[in-house]
């Protein structure tokens, strides 16, 4: 039966590979925007991990995140290091590492932080931030690389690299009286912070001495660097801090203490939370899609049944042949269950093969966009459903002309 | 063999047709004439079980073809009778010896009267005045006169009991006819089959021992 069912095929192989094909399409669009979604979504929760809380001025959590984690955005105030100073003298605190965001380096931001930034800040489930060549800085004149940085600018452990004041190059607003040597460079993590370059809060606040409201007054090559009191180089405010609890049992005690605190308006976000409440507006465009790629489906589901019905004709005579010479009902039946199988099947190859290279694709634009990069996956269960929809909705829709066959009168077709 | 008694069909459109008694043994030659339209075709339509009695008994051997489901039917055609369609029905993407093949692919009892599948298919081939070459290409590429001898193979092969034939020299010139035909009674076996052939072609009568002329029964 097999052999007459691929010859059979192969005689009408362009309305069958038509099927095929379209049907091939809208399962790669389905799929790619499924996988595309679901490996948004999990990379956005992988973006930051092993931090409790995010302190920052009071603003919406959403806002402190975007600028904290993603480095999208721009941060609308800072806090002060004496607010800072306070919080980290709380019993509950395990550890805190202070952040201050606003340059750039060829379109990549610089986070100015401290060393211990390297050992607390984790990404995934838990996982530790790994060097991949050189180690974290530790003078206020050293920078560590995110994994894209470095390769996208082929920058190396030693490489020099000048700071733009603010986001976008412009002319005049570059920190170029002061360099920084790359020390270290992080291996990649498919978070935002392979797209970031680390530098020391002093170093970073070194470069803002000679600067007022964005505009440069006086220039570093005027300043001896051993004339400056010690303090001079110890930011005044910082953009946010990133903070470990010793119990995450504290934590909403916490938030509600930071909410409270009399001198400065500071707000915690636990970034959990904040992610999920994100996703969730996000996530608003990605439901548009799916049922956007659901209408596809039907669409292509109702242009299969219109080829199958159209090439009725061809199949019909060929089926009463069958008939003629004996074929029992449940043979006719196999031959096209087998058909629609064989196409279905087929498109199903096809399309798990194309989205595999769609998706490898859009990983990398998801990459630059927002620095994450989803976990690579072959098939899930949510996958196999709309499979097995499709097939048995083909495999409906292909008993039709047998059916036909069988309640038509065998007389009519044959003479 | 073969009784059908008191056969009346009425077509959709209201016409209605008196068919005349039909009784073949083993052995017999059946030619029904008459001109084309008079429901020659319709007869062997109701013969082989392919249209539901509607009035009058056929009897096939043992079985009564009124108590028959149409699927019992297609069964009892598949295993008895070999129909030679006066369009040839053949299957156009498969071979000359596929083709002629399909003829016993869905009946046990066909399947078991063939000893050697493809020594049977070149004997029936051969003897029809097919080239034995002819066997392996699509059906699409022979002459017609040739398509109507592997109609006639498949209708042949493994021994029917009944073969029934609808016009199937009405595409062929009276020459080729006689000699189709010729070749078609060599391989028929008058001690284990019989044969009703419908023609409007009167000119073949002396191929057969019995000859009904539908113009006549009616008139």
């Amino acid at each position: 039966m097999l052999s007459l069912l691929l010859k059979s095929m192969r005689s009408r192989i362009i309305p069958t590979s038509l099927v095929t094909i379209s049907l091939m399409a809208s399962m790669v669009l389905l799929l790619s925007i499924e996988r595309i979604q679901q490996g948004a979504e999990e990379g956005f929760n992988q973006s930051i991990s092993g931090v409790d809380a995010i302190i920052g001025p009071r603003s919406s959590s959403i806002e402190l995140v975007l600028y904290t984690v993603f480095h999208l955005g721009r941060p609308t105030n800072n806090i002060t290091t004496k607010t800072v100073n306070d919080v980290k003298l709380r019993g509950d605190i395990s550890w805190l590492v202070p952040i201050a965001l606003g340059d750039s380096h060829k379109g990549f931001r610089v986070v100015a932080t401290e060393p211990n930034y390297f050992e607390h800040i984790k990404y995934a489930n838990g996982q530790p931030l790994v060097f991949s060549k050189g180690v974290a800085f530790a003078e206020l004149s050293e920078a560590v690389l995110g994994s894209d940085v470095a390769e996208k600018l082929s920058y190396r452990v030693g490489s020099k690299i000048q700071i733009t004041h603010g986001s976008v190059e412009s002319v005049g607003s570059k920190h170029d009286d002061f360099s920084f040597v790359v020390t270290g460079i992080l291996n990649k993590t498919g978070t935002p912070i392979d797209q970031a370059i680390f530098l020391d809060l002093k170093g970073y606040e070194l470069l803002h001495l000679g600067w007022k409201s964005g505009k440069k007054i006086f220039n570093l090559d005027d300043i001896n660097l051993s004339s400056l009191p010690e303090d001079a180089l110890i930011p005044k405010t910082v953009t946010a801090a990133f903070i470990g609890l010793k119990s995450k049992l504290t934590l909403f005690n916490f938030s509600k203490n930071i909410r409270e605190y009399p001198k400065e308006a500071i707000s915690a976000v636990i970034p959990g939370i904040a992610l999920s409440e994100l996703w969730s507006i996000v996530g608003l465009v990605d439901k548009g899609f799916q049922l956007l790629s659901w209408i596809i489906i039907a669409i292509s589901l109702i242009a299969m049944v219109t080829l199958i019905i159209a090439s009725l004709d061809n199949r019909k005579q060929e089926m009463t042949i069958y008939r003629a010479n004996g074929a029992s009902p449940k043979f006719l039946a196999m031959m096209v269950l087998c058909e629609s199988l064989v196409i279905g099947l087929t498109a199903i190859v096809g399309a798990i093969v194309l989205v595999t290279i769609v998706t490898y694709f859009a990983t990398a634009q998801l990459n630059l966009a927002l620095g994450i990069s989803p976990t690579f996956k072959w098939i899930s269960m949510g996958e196999i459903t709309v499979f097995s929809f499709i097939l048995l909705a083909g495999a409906l829709s292909s008993l039709i002309p047998a059916v036909m066959v069988f309640r038509k009168n065998l007389h009519q077709t044959l003479s | 063999m073969l009784e059908a008694l008191g056969l009346e069909y009425r077509y959709q459109h209201g016409k209605k047709i008196v068919f005349p008694e039909i009784e073949i043994k083993r052995g017999q030659r059946l030619l029904i004439s008459g001109f084309s339209g008079c429901g020659k075709t319709t007869l062997l339509s109701l013969i082989a079980g392919a249209l539901r009695l509607q009035s009058g008994y056929i009897k096939f051997d043992s079985a009564n073809y009124s108590s028959m489901s149409s699927l019992l039917l297609d069964k009892h055609r598949a295993d008895h009778i070999g129909y030679i369609f006066q369009t040839l029905n053949l299957i156009p993407f498969l071979s000359v010896s596929e083709n002629i093949a399909l003829g016993i692919r869905f009946s046990q009892s066909r399947k078991s009267k063939v000893a050697d599948l493809n020594q049977e298919i070149s004997r029936l081939v051969c003897s029809l005045g097919l080239e034995k070459d002819a066997l392996n290409i699509p059906v699409s590429r022979l002459s017609v006169g040739q398509q109507q001898r592997v109609a006639v193979a498949r209708a042949l092969l493994g021994k029917p009991d009944l073969i029934l034939a609808d016009e199937p020299t009405s595409a062929l010139d009276s020459d080729t006819t006689k000699k189709f035909l010729n070749e078609v009674m060599e391989t028929f076996d008058s001690k284990k089959q019989a044969m009703i052939m419908v023609s409007h072609d009167a000119s073949i009568a002396p191929f057969f021992d019995t000859v009904i002329d539908f113009n006549k029964q009616h008139a």
